[in-house]
C-alpha cells in the first residue's frame, strides 16, 4: 500500500539551530503516533508536513503530492496545531464556518458541516458562546472541529489531548478511532505514551529532531512502565479529589497546589481511574488533566544511554 | 434480568460515520477566497487594541478642530493666519487635511497596519488556521488587505467629518460652500489609505523589521523628498496625492515660493493612475513574497 506520507532525508534548520536532522520515514494508513519529549521535534514535523515549514534539506511527499506552495492538499488535509490561538471575539461556530467556507463551502453548508463537527467534539452546547470564554478542554476540542470540519481523509493533531478533561480525552481518542474506521488516517502526536497507546500501536519516537525507532508500541512499554508517571489534574474540589487518591496503592505520592500532582506506579490503570471519576462525578468536576513531559524524558535518557 | 447503566461517553455521536458524505469541492476562486478571509478578519481588526488606540490618535484633530471651535464661539480666535495671511475655516480645513491627515496620520496608520498585516497573524500564532485551508496565501494577504482598508476608513473618515463640521465655520465659512470639496477630501484620504497601505504590505512581506522600515520612508524619505527641488518626489505617494487635494494651500513664506517655481505636479488623472497602479504592484509583490516566506512561529 503506498504511504501516506514520505519523508525523505529531510533536515530543518532555525538558523543554527537544528529542527529536525536527516529524517527519512514512511508513515502508513491508519493511526500512527508520534511520541517524544518537549522540543524533540514533533511540531517540526508536523509542520514540514502540513506545509508551513520548507524543508533546509530533503523533500516530504503527502498523499502523493509535494506540499509546500500546494495548498490543494487541504481538501483532504485538516491540521489540528499545538498553539492555544484563536479568534476569541467570535463564538466556535462563526470560527469553525468561517474556516470552512475558505474550503469552498457556502455558507449554509459551512454551517451545517460546523454544526455537526462541534457536535463530535461535544462542543455543540457551546457552539455560540465566544472562545474567549472556553476553557483549554473546550478549546481544544474547537480546535479539533476546525480540523474536521471539512471531513478530511488525513487528519494531522499535534498533541490534541494536552487540557482536555478525562472524559473530553477518552472521547477524543475514540474519534480518533473511529476515524480510522473510516477507512481515513491520523498522525497524531504528543509526549505521553499512554494517550498514543489508547489510540494506536504503531509509534514514531522523535528525539533530537532523529526518529529514534518506529513500529509496535509494545516493545518500549516495558522500559517506560519502570518510571513513575506524573499527573496534573486541575478539578473544582481537589482535596476531595485527593481523598479519593489517597486511597489507591498506585499513588507514589499527592501534592496540592493549584492543581493535584500525582505519582503514579500504574499510569493505565490510574487514568481509567481519572475517567470514570469525572464521568461519575462523585468527587467533582475535573476540568483539566495535563502530564509534564519529564516522564518521557527520563524514559529517553534511558533509551540513549 | 440484569440492567446495565449505559456509558455516558458510549452514548455520545460516533465521529467518522456521522460526518456527511463528501463532495467534490472546488477552491473558492481568488475573489471569493478573499472575501472570506476578509469576514473572517474584519471584527478582529476593527476592535483591536490598534484600532482602539489609533482612534484615539486620529481624534486629536478632532480635539484641535473642537478647540479652535470653542475659542471661536467665545471670540478669542479672532483672525487665524497663516503664512502671513488671514484665512477663513475652509483654508485651515484643507491645511489640517493635507499637513496633519495626508502627510502624518494616513500614512503611519498604512505603516501600523499595513506591516502588521501577515505578521499580527504570526504573534497572535493563528496564522496556522488560514494557511492549511485550500486557499492561496496572497487570498490570505489581500482578504486582511480589504479588512485594513474598511477599518481605517471607518476610524479616519467619521473623524475628518467631525473636523469639517468644527473647522468649517470658523471665519463665517459655510458648510454647504465646502461639501463638495469635503467629499473629495473623503475619498482622496481613501486612496491614500489604500496606496499606503499596499506599500506598506510589501514592506511587511519583505523585511524582519517593516515598522522600522515603513516609519523612516514615511517620517524621513517622504518628508525629505517633498522638501526637495527636482525629480525624487516621484517617489513618493505624497507627491501623487498632492495633486488631488482640493484645497489651495496659502503660501509659506519664501522657500515654499522657491519650491513652488521646481514643483511639477501631475495632472489628477495621471496620479489617480499612478496611484492605481501603484496599488496592484505593491500588493502583488507582497503576495509574491508572502507566498515563499516560511513563519515560524514562536514556540
Amino acid at each position: 500500500m503506498t504511504p501516506l506520507v514520505v519523508a525523505d532525508h529531510v533536515s530543518k534548520w532555525y538558523g543554527q539551530v537544528i529542527g529536525l536532522n536527516d529524517v527519512s520515514v514512511s508513515i502508513p494508513t491508519g493511526i500512527t503516533g508520534l511520541l517524544g519529549p518537549n522540543g524533540a521535534g514533533k511540531s517540526t514535523l508536523m509542520k514540514l508536513l502540513t506545509g508551513q515549514l520548507k524543508p533546509s534539506k530533503g523533500s516530504i511527499t503527502v498523499l502523493g503530492e509535494g506540499i509546500w506552495g500546494n495548498p490543494r492538499l487541504f481538501f483532504r488535509l485538516g491540521f489540528c496545531p499545538e498553539q492555544d490561538a484563536f479568534y476569541d471575539r467570535m463564538t466556535g461556530l462563526e470560527w469553525v464556518s468561517g474556516l470552512v467556507r475558505l474550503n469552498g463551502y457556502t455558507e449554509s453548508e459551512a454551517k451545517r458541516a460546523a454544526t455537526k463537527a462541534l457536535e463530535i467534539v461535544d462542543l455543540i452546547e457551546a457552539a455560540n458562546k465566544k472562545i474567549g470564554g472556553y476553557s483549554k478542554g473546550m478549546r481544544q476540542r474547537v480546535k479539533l472541529a476546525q480540523a474536521i470540519v471539512h471531513d478530511p481523509e488525513l487528519l494531522i493533531l499535534d498533541e490534541p489531548l494536552s487540557g482536555m478533561d478525562p472524559i473530553a480525552r477518552r472521547r477524543t481518542i475514540r474519534l480518533v478511532k473511529d476515524w480510522a474506521k473510516a477507512g481515513k488516517s491520523v498522525l497524531v502526536s504528543s509526549h505521553i505514551l499512554y494517550e498514543i497507546e489508547a489510540m494506536t500501536s504503531n509509534i514514531l519516537l522523535i528525539n533530537n529532531g532523529r526518529i529514534l525507532a518506529e513500529g509496535d508500541v509494545h516493545s518500549i512499554r516495558d522500559l517506560i512502565d519502570e518510571h513513575p508517571h506524573t499527573v496534573h489534574v486541575r478539578a473544582d474540589n481537589p482535596r476531595s479529589l485527593a481523598r479519593e487518591f489517597l486511597t489507591r496503592d498506585d499513588v507514589l505520592s499527592l501534592k496540592l497546589e493549584q492543581d493535584a500532582i500525582i505519582e503514579t506506579s500504574k499510569p493505565d490503570s490510574f487514568y481509567r481511574y481519572l475517567t470514570e471519576l469525572a464521568a461519575s462525578g462523585h468527587a467533582g468536576t475535573i476540568t483539566e488533566v495535563t502530564s509534564p513531559d519529564d516522564n518521557l524524558q527520563a524514559v529517553f535518557k534511558f533509551l540513549v544511554k | 434480568m440484569s440492567t446495565t447503566t449505559p456509558d455516558p461517553i458510549e452514548t455520545l455521536p460516533t465521529a467518522a460515520p456521522a460526518m456527511p458524505a463528501r463532495p467534490i469541492r472546488q477552491a473558492p476562486p481568488f475573489a471569493t477566497a478573499a472575501l472570506r478571509v476578509f469576514d473572517l478578519s474584519l471584527s478582529q481588526m476593527l476592535w483591536s487594541r490598534r484600532t482602539i488606540f489609533l482612534g484615539l490618535v486620529v481624534g486629536s484633530p478632532v480635539a484641535l478642530g473642537l478647540m479652535l471651535r470653542i475659542l471661536d464661539a467665545f471670540g478669542f480666535a479672532g483672525n487665524i493666519r497663516m503664512g502671513g495671511d488671514s484665512v477663513n475655516g475652509s483654508s485651515v480645513f484643507g491645511a489640517m487635511i493635507w499637513l496633519l491627515y495626508l502627510r502624518f496620520l494616513v500614512p503611519v496608520l498604512g505603516v501600523f497596519y499595513g506591516t502588521s498585516l501577515i505578521a499580527d497573524e504570526v504573534d497572535d500564532k493563528t496564522i496556522t488556521y488560514l494557511f492549511v485551508r485550500p486557499i492561496s496565501r496572497t487570498a490570505v494577504l489581500v482578504g486582511k488587505f480589504l479588512a485594513y482598508v474598511v477599518t481605517t476608513i471607518f476610524v479616519v473618515l467619521p473623524s475628518v467629518v467631525v473636523l469639517y463640521l468644527c473647522v468649517q465655520p470658523l471665519g463665517h465659512g459655510s458648510l454647504a460652500e465646502g461639501f463638495l470639496s469635503l467629499l473629495t477630501d473623503l475619498g482622496l484620504l481613501a486612496l491614500g489609505l489604500v496606496a499606503y497601505g499596499a506599500l506598506f504590505a510589501m514592506v511587511g512581506a519583505a523585511f524582519k523589521r517593516p515598522l522600522v522600515a515603513g516609519l523612516l520612508f514615511v517620517l524621513g524619505w517622504e518628508q525629505l523628498a517633498m522638501a526637495l527641488p527636482g525629480y525624487l518626489r516621484k517617489l513618493t505617494i505624497a507627491h501623487y496625492l498632492q495633486a488631488l487635494v482640493p484645497h489651495v494651500m496659502p503660501a509659506e513664506g519664501l522657500g515654499s515660493a522657491l519650491q513652488s517655481l521646481f514643483r511639477d505636479v501631475p495632472t489628477p488623472t495621471t496620479s489617480l493612475v499612478i496611484l492605481f497602479a501603484m496599488t496592484v504592484i505593491f500588493l502583488a509583490l507582497a503576495g509574491w513574497l508572502v507566498e515563499r516566506r516560511e513563519y515560524v512561529l514562536e514556540q
